[in-house]
């Protein structure tokens, strides 16, 4: 089984080279990605099949990269990945139905690329070769901003690939450093995350070297402070990277806390946990007032999505079981809702040539089916009761209010000032009088509720049945947890 | 003596092509491209031999009888002869249309091209102070005159004039310090300052070590560490692209090839004495050098200036042999492999450019770049991630050996340093691709033309892929790990 794994990181590069050598034409080269994206998802569900809940780590391939320094290609997938995976796997079809009309090549070449930069950053269980793909996931998304994007986009292209390559730099220098303890303890190198768990830092290096890891990651998310790139290039994106940015780029920072933070440093992070809760709910409110001042919803629901994030990274630094439940829930919900949003977002502007909120108006009067999706994604992020996001945010704050009383109650009243920006947003952007500056209302086609209606199932889905999903992760959330806990030494 | 003569067939091939340029090069009716065929040839058929014979002998000192201990032949010098016949063909191979786009050259270019790398060669085997200081000049003055090789152009002789005599003037601190050494050893073999120095304990050896200082002085200015960079922008500047790129690979690595002998062989028991100075240095010549890259508006002179912080990166390598570390040696081999591909290839790709256009070159003239020629577009991006390090390429293997390096010899300032160097180095490569890809072209797509240089140069960018991706699971081909083995064994020759 555990080649499938392989084949699902690599179809899409491989698929790439093949249409690349062929010299393909458009039409080619959109069937191939459709088809090579089609045969992840399979896979990846055949994963899912065979995926046992309780087993842990699994379908792992370990084999020798650079045999002389260490490096290993060492893949594997646990419940963590298997979340992330499904999202890279589910969200990439819709993405290409979206972009169908595209003729650009470089476009496609890159959706390609992208996706076996963040596959591989998922399923990657040895640091280097984890290092490998996160700094080429980047690539694509440079490309993408400045050569498709709008608005300053050769400026907000080089601004993102700056601020997370100086984050990846830090976390190179960590990932030297272990690796070199771990030769100096054991007398070989290697790289790999099963051997180095079993070091031992002395409390200040692991301060240092963690420090290097979270800067990494929470420029990826981004924390509040860290987040000056984010607007920027939320807004200057082309739709199907900004989709890629916030449903799954963002969420790989929440998840390198997960696999390598918790994974090498428990303790330590629990030391660094009041600080990043603080950003967190700092985050939260912060990002929220700038939600409800912008104007362009690009930029509205790329505050939206910080706020979020800081939710997440919340419930992750709560270490608590409610917590890390709706914290691995939250980034499946969010993911299909930010992309749905994000979507709808992209198909404004096809239809209206505007994203501000300004020049638009009156939608529902003339496009009945387009007002109900936008509205429905739009309330998703809210977290509309009955969407997959409610559930996650009620588990959140069960466990900050668990954690302290303090932190739950200004956490549950933060998720409330969602609803603000959102019902703000839908009055004047889908009710009102119809903005006379718009030329024309169409509504949604075919190949458009082809790619939004499987969002809505599946959210639906996530928010009506939570206990068909919750086995999937549940052993893992407990066990992980109680590996922490046991080190730290206090009760969850 | 047969087997001597069988390994010192390369060099004496190479000087025999020089001496055959130079008198076919008086001829009028031979045309410049003959003339390349016959050096390549002559290069060619030393490689072969150097391939032929690089698993086949011990450690041993060439002609014994006759030169005493002057030179040596060992895997490490095998090694770099290698690296510089293939610097000197692929110099030739991908400029092939730069010459005959500038009516400038003559038949002397080629002569002046082998006796350099002849130089060169001398320079990697010798092992006895004087003998270095004769290969280092015969290399020297063959680049110096191929710096100024454009008659006509005041910037090229400019970068001639400068080059010359500060070269000359840190030549003359070369042979001061032999002369110092000389004068308390009463020997200029390496092997017997080795011994000299191992035998007497540091307080005996001050003008050994002055000497080495002064030797230091003129090694740390033919690689452009600051503050002895002065010339270093200007002469890659001034200089023809073909002879660029020859200085920025090439000859940069014949430096590095002598002073990683001197360092870890002669004064090897004493070489903790530069630590803090090459530190220093060190540091100063990585902000330096990022300073200096940041501020140029041409791409050739922000190469020529980035070639000063990867030497930077090569001294962080060298000051963690003086710390104690055991992997930096074979690091700095590594990341010698690493930027000699990634600095020819980008220096390549500016030649075959610069072949068809008479631009300056600045950033903006690669405003739409890719769009007018995707595949050199491609290759350039590859080259410039390579050259910053960015994974899944061949310089990042080489930054991650020499940081680990700088770790491990307890360096952590230094390897810090130099990744937030590496960070710097991001903006001024990366713009480069944004240049090339974020604007649209004013002129159509134009055809990739199949030829030589455009072949070798794509596959240079293969190499540097496979390089820094390449697995030992694939059968046949040695990946990453067969440059990290070589680079390994190479140093392992040396002890």
């Amino acid at each position: 089984m555990s080649y499938l794994l392989t084949l699902i990181i690599f179809t899409p590069l491989f698929s790439a080279i093949i249409l690349g050598l062929i010299q393909a034409q458009t039409r080619l080269l959109r069937a191939g990605a459709i088809v090579s994206s089609l045969i992840t998802l399979c896979l990846t569900l055949l994963v899912l099949y065979h995926f046992d809940p309780a087993g842990g780590m699994q379908m792992v391939t370990f084999l020798p990269w650079i045999e002389s320094s260490g490096m290993h290609y060492y893949v594997g997938v646990d419940a963590l990945s298997l979340v992330i995976l499904l999202l890279i796997t589910i969200l990439m079809p819709p993405l290409y139905l979206y972009m169908f009309k595209e003729r650009r090549k470089g476009y496609w070449y890159n959706m390609m690329l992208l996706q076996t930069g963040v596959t591989g950053a998922v399923l990657s269980l040895d640091l280097v070769l984890f290092y490998l793909f996160w700094e080429t996931m980047l690539l694509p998304i440079f490309i993408m901003i400045g050569k498709y994007g709008n608005g300053m986009r050769q400026y907000n292209a080089m601004k993102i690939v700056l601020m997370t390559i100086l984050g990846s730099m830090t976390m190179l220098f960590s990932i030297l450093y272990i690796g070199y303890v771990y030769f100096e303890t054991y007398g070989h190198w290697s790289f790999a995350l099963s051997d180095l768990t079993t070091l031992q830092f002395n409390a200040e290096t692991s301060i240092w070297l963690s420090a290097g890891f979270l800067f990494a990651f929470v420029i990826k998310i981004p924390l509040v402070g860290f987040h000056t790139w984010m607007a920027p290039a939320y807004g200057s994106a082309p739709t199907p990277a900004v989709v890629i940015l916030s449903a799954i780029m963002a969420k790989l920072g929440i998840y390198g806390i997960w696999r390598f933070g918790y994974g090498l440093f428990e303790n330590t992070l629990t030391y660094y946990a009041p600080t990043i809760i603080l950003l967190a709910l700092i985050g939260l409110l912060y990002y929220a007032i700038r939600a409800i001042t912008e104007e362009n919803l690009r930029k509205m629901f790329a505050y939206s999505s910080g706020s979020h994030l800081s939710l997440i990274a919340l419930g992750l630094f709560l270490e608590n079981q409610y917590a890390w439940s709706g914290s691995l829930y939250f980034i499946a919900t969010h993911a299909l809702a930010s992309a749905g949003i994000f979507f709808m977002i992209g198909l404004t502007y096809k239809h209206f040539k505007t994203v501000h909120i300004s020049e638009l108006g009156g939608i529902a009067q003339q496009a009945p089916l387009f007002t109900f999706f936008f509205a429905f994604f739009a309330l998703s992020i809210a977290g509309l009761p009955g969407t997959g996001g409610f559930v996650a945010e009620l588990l959140i704050i069960i466990g900050a209010f668990k954690y302290s009383i303090y932190v739950g109650v200004f956490s549950a009243l933060s998720v409330l000032s969602a609803m603000i920006y959102i019902f703000w947003m839908l009055q004047r952007t889908l009710f009102g009088a119809p903005n006379e500056e718009c030329p024309s209302y169409q509504d949604l086609n075919k190949r458009e509720l082809l790619i939004v209606v499987p969002l809505v199932i599946l959210l639906l889905i996530t928010g009506l049945a939570p206990s068909l999903f919750t086995p999937l992760f549940e052993p893992y959330v407990q066990e992980t947890l109680q590996l922490i806990t046991t080190a730290v030494g206090v009760h969850p | 003596m047969m087997q001597d003569i069988l390994l010192a067939l390369p060099m004496a091939i190479i000087v025999l092509g020089a001496f055959v340029l130079m008198i076919l090069g008086q001829s009028k009716k031979l045309p410049l491209e003959k003339l390349s065929h016959v050096s390549l040839l002559f290069l060619l058929l030393s490689l072969l031999i150097q391939l032929f014979t690089i698993n086949s002998y011990a450690p041993h000192f060439l002609f014994a009888e006759i030169f005493k201990e002057s030179f040596i032949v060992d895997k490490f010098a095998a090694i770099f002869d290698i690296m510089f016949t293939v610097g000197a063909g692929l110099t030739l191979l991908i400029n092939n249309d730069y010459f005959k786009s500038r009516n400038y050259f003559s038949g002397e270019y080629f002569a002046l091209l082998l006796f350099s790398v002849f130089g060169m060669m001398m320079l990697s085997h010798a092992h006895e102070l004087i003998s270095i200081f004769i290969a280092l000049e015969i290399a020297s003055l063959s680049v110096y005159t191929l710096v100024g090789y454009h008659k006509d152009n005041h910037l090229s002789s400019e970068a001639m004039m400068k080059y010359m005599i500060l070269g000359a003037l840190t030549g003359a601190f070369f042979l001061l310090g032999i002369a110092l050494i000389y004068a308390l050893v009463g020997s200029t073999s390496l092997t017997d300052i080795a011994q000299y120095v191992e035998a007497h304990n540091i307080q005996e050896l001050s003008l050994v070590l002055v000497g080495g200082s002064f030797i230091m002085v003129s090694i740390l200015f033919k690689i452009g560490a600051v503050p002895f960079h002065a010339w270093i922008i200007d002469v890659y500047h001034g200089a023809p692209y073909p002879i660029t790129m020859f200085i920025a690979s090439t000859f940069k690595i014949a430096i590095f090839a002598i002073a990683l002998r001197l360092y870890l062989v002669d004064f090897a028991s004493v070489n903790s004495f530069w630590n803090e100075m090459l530190q220093a240095i060190t540091i100063i010549t990585l902000f330096g050098g990022s300073w200096l890259a940041l501020s140029q508006k041409q791409v050739k002179r922000m190469l020529a200036a980035s070639s000063i912080v990867h030497s930077g990166y090569l001294l962080i390598g060298i000051s963690s042999i003086g710390f104690g570390s055991d992997l930096a040696a074979a690091a700095v081999m590594f990341y010698l492999i690493a930027y000699f591909l990634s600095a020819a290839g980008a220096f390549g790709i500016l030649s075959f450019i610069a072949s068809r256009s008479s631009k300056q070159m600045t950033y903006d003239d690669f405003k739409g770049f890719a769009q007018r020629r995707p595949y050199m577009a491609l290759m350039m991006t590859i080259f410039m991630l390579s050259l910053a390090g960015f994974p899944s390429t061949i310089g990042f293997l080489g930054k991650f050996y020499i940081f680990t390096s700088a770790i491990e010899s307890g360096q952590i300032l230094l390897a810090g340093l130099g990744i937030f160097t590496a960070f710097v180095s991001v903006y001024y490569y990366f713009k480069l691709v944004a240049m090339m890809y974020f604007y649209p072209s004013t002129t159509p797509q134009k055809v990739f033309p199949l030829n030589v240089s455009t072949v070798i140069i794509a596959m240079m960018a293969l190499i540097i892929v496979w390089g820094g991706i390449g697995t030992s699971l694939v059968p046949y081909i040695p990946g990453a790990d067969g440059f990290i083995n070589i680079a390994v064994d190479a140093i392992k020759s040396l002890h």
